[in-house]
């Protein structure tokens, strides 16, 4: 399962990497970030002065026989990072079908699902608290139209994860809205959530999106859309019918409009763009056309949300 | 604007089946894409800003209609009502004359002219006018019959040619006249005479039961002619040439004036004509033995004189006609063979004295009356009359008493009118001539015998006239006639010029020896007369040269040569008339508002049709276009 997401040199690379979220500061547990808090760790961070029930064994001896005043050693503390992948698991992802829409290989699930097992494998080798979460429709396994996986730390979960990615598949229509924020509402611990979709969703997202921020999470977004979508290589008279929703819309395509069109998704991930800036939000525009280990690379390096 | 066919406005209905079959249509190709809720956004947002974006979908439906509204539009023939010159029942003459060859009017000739304002008047027409087309030549010509049908007599004006002829005009108009007699008594009918009024003698107008209107043609009067154009022999002298040229304009002009000698330029020289005059020219200098003479008249470089009709700038003329055959009469004295002699036509006799001997060579035809010289001349024609003594070319025996009937063989063209039934002869000398043939024969032996030596024709008669009772009787000068022509056969043409009119008929003669006719126009185009049409050549309408051959089995075996040429001061005088003056009658020049013409417009509605239908193609040929593009 591991090669048919990623090869070997990937894997080393992912290897190398850490999630970071710059504005979540609450580790549960000892992990291998940093913390701000103080802690216990063996590295050196400061001197304060001595409180009484300080621990005797972290006062300074030489400093309080030099200088008569008892100073207490202070140590960076480490801790874990919770991680939150969440993937849009809806039928509009599974796109291009290699049908008149567009070539198979620009698949959007297909990418998504490479993207959220690089993320998620960058997060268990750094023993991160991992869930995952697909969206997807209402159904047997999940009551809340979810499937999940997890919460999962270190590499042992390698295997099952990707096993758990793998089997996923996009289907049906799914509200991002209400998906978002019922998985706000559900989490405890904040962190890091990255969200992968192509945010066709009628409802929009944004309340989802106020939802997570809201509960303190750091959020990215990455908006996933197959060159397809951005120049769609339609013309004439058509009807195309949603894959989700099931609609059709009459429309005769010209160059004119063809132009329009590519004015509105450059518009549109604008506006995007302007949303999640205000929110505090990373987002980032990803078409299918691109390597999707560049993604994790570089894209998410630039914004910090990789280090 | 008015309709001349309202009822046809009711094929517009045909927009309601249009319209239906559109909304049935338009099946659009069903695409399965990720969401379309982009693609809605963007067509609210169109549509909402730009309302007129659902009609630029439905261009093609809006041009087919507009296509059927048009093309609606040109079946009920819309009209507007214009001046025009006629109504009701016309009668358009067009002047075909060689005066309307002139080209003083700007784009063509007169003609040219003539034929579009004729269009213009089938182009006013009214619903109801009908109209003949009349080309006035020297036949007139009927080119279309009254008729409303404006495209069959726009056909006939533009099938009209130019002639070189003039033009009958008593002819045109009665014919004009009675077309529309055949028509309908009750109604008028307007002729309208599109010409420059060179009318020439249209001395009595035929009764016309309508008005006349003249429109005419033509600007400037400037033309220089060569109104006359002849030979003539002089006894032992070279022929003489006479040429006049004529200035019909209102001022002086200079012309180069050439004189071509079988095809080799002989003389050129400059000339002033005096304005409203003529300059005779003599010449005297030709050579002898020449054939055809063409003049011409061409502009000097640097004269300003514009000769405005190209058509009598030349002109041809023939060699003088040789003169009557010279006959050598050797006769010791025959009274009646020198009377005859000198009644039948083309032939000039010269007596001989048998006891001098010949006199000399050099004739056409030698007559040997009872006596030969001892060696025959070669170079004329022989006709012996009772032989002497036997030569290599015929044996004469001794004398043989007449007795029983005499035979002529009637299966010859040359005994056609001889009758010797009523000839007695005495005697006679038994003559043979293997060459020759036996026209005449008696028991014992011929009596005339006639043949082809070596290209020398030669006649016996092998009895002494004063034997016999035959110079008294009228089969005599028949006899002489016939072998007289026998030997000289006349000219192809029967006339006795060999320069005509165009539109002249010239009566034609086959010769016995041929069996078809061919004229060689001066076009080069050919026409061949056979026996059985009539031999008459009337299709003289082309200036120049024309050259008439005798043909036997498609071989010629004589030639003549006939010119045409204008010559007509009436088609000369090419100065336009304002009024027209037919018999006595003085008819004015027609107004611009006469009557009420229609003019349709339904040519450029279709037009428009046409266009638009052509923008609708391309329209849809640019969408299936892009329906059919490779997805990329």
């Amino acid at each position: 399962m591991t090669h048919a997401l990623f090869d070997d040199s990937t894997r080393r690379k992912l290897e190398q990497l850490m999630l970071h979220a710059s504005r979540v500061r609450a580790g549960a547990i000892k992990g291998e970030r940093r913390s701000v808090k103080r802690g216990t760790s063996v590295e050196f961070a400061d001197y304060r002065n001595y409180a009484p029930g300080d621990d005797l064994r972290r006062l300074d001896w030489n400093i309080y026989a030099r200088l008569e005043r008892p100073l207490t050693k202070l140590y960076e503390d480490e801790e874990d990072l919770a991680v939150h992948l969440l993937l849009d698991a809806s039928a509009s992802m599974n796109f291009p079908d290699g049908g008149e829409g567009g070539s198979a290989e620009h698949h959007k699930f297909a990418f998504a699902q490479r993207l959220l097992a690089g993320l998620a494998y960058v997060s268990l080798t750094t023993d991160d608290r991992l869930m995952v979460t697909a969206f997807t429709v209402p159904n047997e396994r999940d009551s809340d139209g979810a499937l999940h996986f997890g919460p999962a730390r270190g590499r042992g979960y390698g295997a099952a994860l990707l096993k758990f990615i793998g089997g996923l598949e996009a289907r049906g229509a799914v509200d991002l809205n209400a998906a978002l924020k019922h998985y706000a509402l559900r989490t405890v611990r904040r962190g890091l959530v990255v969200v992968i979709s192509d945010l066709f969703a009628p409802s929009g997202f944004a309340d989802g999106l106020n939802a997570l921020v809201g509960k303190g999470h750091e959020v990215a977004l990455l908006h996933v859309l197959a060159p397809e979508e951005v120049e769609p290589p339609l013309l004439g008279d058509l009807r195309l019918i949603d894959s989700e929703t099931g609609s059709a819309q009459e429309v005769s395509v010209d160059d004119g409009l063809r132009d329009l069109y590519r004015r509105r998704v450059e518009q549109w991930r604008d506006s995007l763009r302007m949303e999640c800036r205000r929110r505090g939000a990373h987002y980032i525009p990803v078409t299918t056309d691109q390597a999707w280990e560049g993604v994790i690379l570089f894209d998410l390096r630039k914004l910090g949300v990789i280090k | 604007m008015a309709f001349l066919t309202p009822l046809a406005l009711l094929v517009g209905l045909l927009s309601i089946p249009i319209i239906l079959l559109y909304m049935l249509r338009l099946r659009r190709r069903e695409i399965v894409v990720s969401s379309n809720l982009l693609w809605r956004q963007l067509l609210q947002d169109r549509e909402a800003n730009t309302p007129w974006q659902r009609l630029r979908r439905n261009l093609l439906l809006l041009l087919q209609l507009l296509i059927l509204a048009l093309l609606t539009l040109a079946l009920a023939r819309p009209y507007i009502t214009v001046p025009a010159v006629s109504a009701g029942r016309i009668a358009v003459i067009l002047d075909a004359s060689a005066s309307m060859n002139a080209t003083d009017v700007p784009d063509g000739t007169r003609l040219d002219d003539a034929k579009r304002r004729a269009i213009d008047i089938i182009d006013t027409m009214g619903a109801d006018d009908r109209m003949t087309i009349i080309r006035a030549a020297a036949q007139p010509q009927v080119m279309a019959g009254y008729t409303g049908d404006r495209a069959a007599l726009r056909a006939a004006v533009e099938s009209v040619l130019p002639s070189s002829e003039s033009a009958d005009w008593n002819a045109a108009l009665t014919l004009a006249a009675a077309g529309a007699l055949g028509e309908s008594a009750a109604d008028a009918v307007s002729m309208i005479i599109i010409s420059d009024g060179g009318l020439g003698r249209a001395a009595d107008l035929p009764p016309i039961p309508g008005a006349l209107r003249y429109i005419p043609v033509g600007q400037a009067g400037d033309n220089l002619a060569i109104a006359a154009l002849a030979t003539r022999a002089q006894p032992n002298q070279p022929p003489q040439l006479f040429a006049q040229i004529v200035n019909y304009s209102d001022q002086d002009a200079d012309t180069i004036f050439s004189l071509r000698i079988d095809g080799a330029l002989a003389t050129a020289e400059r000339y002033t004509i005096p304005a409203r005059g003529s300059l005779p020219i003599v010449s005297a200098a030709l050579p002898a033995g020449f054939t055809v003479i063409e003049a011409a008249l061409t502009r000097p470089s640097n004269s300003p004189f514009v000769d405005h009709l190209p058509t009598d700038d030349r002109a041809y003329a023939l060699a003088p006609q040789t003169d009557a055959r010279r006959a050598l009469v050797m006769t010791d004295g025959n009274l009646f063979l020198e009377q005859v002699l000198r009644i039948i036509p083309g032939i000039q006799p010269f007596r001989g004295d048998p006891a001098l001997g010949l006199p000399g060579t050099g004739y056409d035809l030698y007559i040997f009356d009872g006596w030969q010289p001892p060696v025959l001349p070669t170079d004329g024609d022989l006709l012996i009359i009772n032989p002497t003594v036997s030569t290599p070319l015929f044996e004469v025996g001794g004398l043989i008493d007449m007795s029983g009937t005499i035979r002529v063989q009637r299966g010859d063209p040359r005994m056609t009118f001889v009758d010797f039934s009523a000839v007695n002869l005495l005697r006679y000398k038994a003559v043979r001539a293997p060459w020759a043939e036996a026209l005449i024969e008696a028991d014992g032996g011929a009596l005339l015998l006639a043949g082809e030596v070596a290209g020398q024709q030669i006649a016996l008669l092998s009895f002494d006239l004063r034997d016999s009772d035959l110079p008294l009787q009228i089969a005599f000068p028949v006899l002489m006639a016939s072998l007289i022509e026998w030997y000289a056969p006349p000219s192809l043409i029967q006339a006795a010029e060999t320069a005509f009119r165009p539109g002249a008929a010239l009566a034609l003669r086959l010769p016995p020896n041929a069996d078809a006719l061919r004229v060689t126009l001066p076009d080069g185009t050919r026409r061949e007369l056979t026996p059985g049409s009539a031999l008459v050549f009337a299709e003289t309408g082309q200036l120049g040269l024309y050259r008439l051959e005798a043909l036997r089995a498609g071989a010629v075996v004589e030639s003549a040569l006939f010119a045409v040429n204008l010559f007509d001061p009436n088609e000369s005088a090419i100065a336009p008339r304002l009024e027209l003056t037919l018999g006595g009658t003085v008819i004015p020049q027609a107004g611009a508002v006469e009557e009420i013409g229609q003019r349709e417009l339904w040519s450029a509605l279709a037009l428009l049709g046409l266009i638009v239908l052509l923008i609708e193609w391309a329209v849809y040929h640019r969408r299936s276009r892009l329906r059919l593009a490779p997805v990329r």
